[in-house]
């Protein structure tokens, strides 16, 4: 008989689908007498899903224009020297 | 030439030969997916920018040395988390969250839940609801320490498999494990400090009997 504690211990490997299956079957018997353990889970499992949605779907247009006047540059002028870089960082910050 | 369709090697030696259709291709490959690991790993727009300008320019620079050992997307996630890292180590410290706490629901001395546990995981269809609780997690995020940042959101966020996350930030499984398992439990909390406090979870749980008594988030 598995204890919530155990169910703390095994919870990742559960969430990652790699327990053993009859570990993971007496997980789930556990559940179905715990609703403390099934509330933890399933609110476990839900962050990892909403976490999935911050994943980004485009980049900004005008940073995309940006790099791709990067490739256009002829690659011995892709380094802006120290002085460049200085005078980029204060113009970017005034 | 049509780039799509190329394989990695091949790909690898028309970056070589510095190959204006290859770097745009493989630019177009990878900006999206190099700028969001930036900006969850810095917390702020204008570092993910420079990081993924400098990310594509250390890349066409070292094209070169790489010795094909990973693949090439994994050398191109490491040189990008390695320069998020890099800014971030940069900024002023900030308090950070001791992962050490405990972040479960307490426990009897048999090893019980001691606490009711609220289940807020069925959220309702509401956009605007969803949406701020992605903002809680963003900013969640922003207070894991560096070490778990990056694998969370390799893992969680990036969806990258273990093997590729540890290979990147060069861990043992033990250890993305323990780290990955410590964040998303400080993630789960921070979600339920909010989600049981909304409208429509203290109607649920209305429902369900649970507002009598003191519960676990």
């Amino acid at each position: 008989m598995l204890r919530c504690c155990d169910v703390g211990q095994l919870l990742y490997d559960y969430a990652e689908q790699c327990l053993e299956p009859l570990v993971s079957q007496q997980l789930e018997q556990h559940l179905t007498d715990c609703p403390g353990c099934l509330a933890f889970i399933n609110t476990y499992k839900q962050s990892m899903h909403l976490s999935k949605e911050l994943r980004c779907e485009d980049i900004p247009p005008e940073l995309r224009q940006k790099l791709r006047s990067f490739i256009k540059t002829p690659v011995s002028s892709r380094r802006p020297s120290l002085w460049e870089r200085l005078r980029l960082r204060l113009s970017r910050s005034s | 030439m049509a780039v799509a369709s190329l394989d990695e090697h091949e790909l690898i030696k028309q970056l070589r030969a510095q190959n204006e259709a290859a770097l745009g291709a493989f630019m177009a490959q990878y900006e999206t997916r190099v700028f969001g690991l930036a900006l969850r790993l810095t917390g702020n727009r204008q570092d993910a920018e420079e990081v993924l300008q400098d990310v594509f320019l250390t890349v066409f620079q070292k094209i070169d040395s790489f010795r094909g050992d990973s693949k090439l997307s994994s050398w191109l996630y490491r040189i990008a988390t390695n320069a998020a890292l890099m800014k971030l180590r940069k900024r002023p410290r900030i308090q950070q969250i001791p992962l050490e706490e405990e972040l479960g629901p307490a426990m009897t001395d048999e090893g019980m839940i001691a606490e009711p546990v609220v289940d807020w995981s069925r959220l309702p269809d509401d956009e605007l609801e969803r949406k701020e609780l992605t903002r809680r997690i963003e900013a969640a995020i922003t207070q894991l320490p560096p070490d778990y940042r990056s694998v969370f959101v390799l893992r969680d966020v990036e969806g990258l498999s273990t093997e590729e996350a540890c290979e990147i930030l060069s861990l043992s499984e033990a250890a993305l494990k323990s780290r990955l398992h410590r964040a998303r439990l400080f993630l789960r909390k921070q979600l339920a400090d909010y989600a049981v406090g909304r409208p429509s979870t203290a109607s649920m749980m209305q429902k369900t009997g649970i507002t009598s008594s003191p519960s676990h988030a």
